[in-house]
């Protein structure tokens, strides 16, 4: 009814406003992704072109006291992306401010 | 049949009172149940959430909660948890 | 033949019928009550979001404004708007007074 500021009605509408621009998703299995959006629908698939992946490889030490381990970083691109939405954690929009 | 009390009776009757939430994970929490839906979706008051992790017990204290009820295994009512006597 | 077809469930538009005896603390009035304020979204992962809650759909898909992202406890971003699919979601707890 009264959402604050921005006048999203529904969660989706933050998708539909980032058409054409660029955003970062959040994926399951420590896996982002920056792109330019195409497309989407209601289980959240996603079309992205331009597309940066950033895939955190986690290393556990053993014996590790922190859980901590190294993580490694690796990086790659695409021109043009399906996502399968059940995969998504989070979208985030450019910021709008 | 007529006399059959279904188990969402049972938690409805749980409403106001302390409750004890075991999720399918090593998770848990406490606490006043305000209500609840068809999903078993639960708003509960004054939480306690107990993780169990790899370096030990972890406790976190929250205000009101809506608890997602797609992952929740068990419901005890009227316990105060992992920290009761029994 | 009388029987007509249900209408089509409608996940969006859901809203539980009022429990006949209990007061008024069912996840919509809840969720009702939270809308606007400042709320952590814990998922499943263990991950934490505090932010600002915009809105929200009958799958927990939500958004949220002024997001920090929390791991362990630490800050590991943050982002002006955030769309959080539902499924990942374990709780919704109010971090300000209702």
């Amino acid at each position: 009814m009264d959402p604050s500021s921005s006048g999203i009605q529904e969660p989706f509408d933050l998708i539909r406003l980032s058409l054409s621009e660029r955003v970062f998703v959040k994926l399951r299995g420590d896996r982002e992704l920056t792109g330019v959006l195409h497309a989407y629908d209601g289980h959240m698939n996603l079309i992205l072109s331009d597309v940066e992946e950033t895939i955190m490889i986690v290393d556990p030490i053993e014996g590790g006291m922190d859980g901590q381990g190294t993580v490694k970083v690796a990086k790659r691109k695409m021109e043009m992306l399906f996502v399968r939405g059940d995969g998504v954690i989070l979208v985030s929009p450019p910021s709008r401010t | 049949m007529a006399s059959q009390i279904l188990p969402l009776e049972l938690i409805d009757r749980c409403i106001g009172s302390r409750i004890w939430v075991i999720m399918k994970s090593d998770r848990e929490f406490t606490g006043t149940l305000l209500g609840f839906d068809d999903f078993v979706n639960m708003v509960l008051e004054d939480v306690t959430e107990y993780e169990t992790t790899p370096q030990g017990k972890k406790k976190t204290r929250l205000a009101q909660t809506l608890l997602n009820g797609n992952n929740i295994c068990m419901l005890i009512p009227g316990s105060e948890g992992p920290e009761s006597d029994s | 033949m009388d029987e007509s077809t249900p209408p089509p469930p409608d996940i969006d538009a859901y809203t539980p019928p009022p429990p006949p005896s209990a007061s008024t603390g069912t996840p919509t009035d809840f969720l009702k009550g939270v809308v606007g304020k400042k709320v952590i979204v814990r998922l499943t992962s263990g991950v934490d979001y505090r932010g600002v809650l915009s809105c929200l759909d009958g799958y927990m898909n939500i958004a949220l404004e002024q997001t920090e992202e929390h791991v362990n406890g630490v800050v590991t971003n943050r982002y002006g708007d955030a769309f959080i699919r539902g499924n990942n979601v374990l709780y919704i707890s109010a971090a300000e007074p209702l």
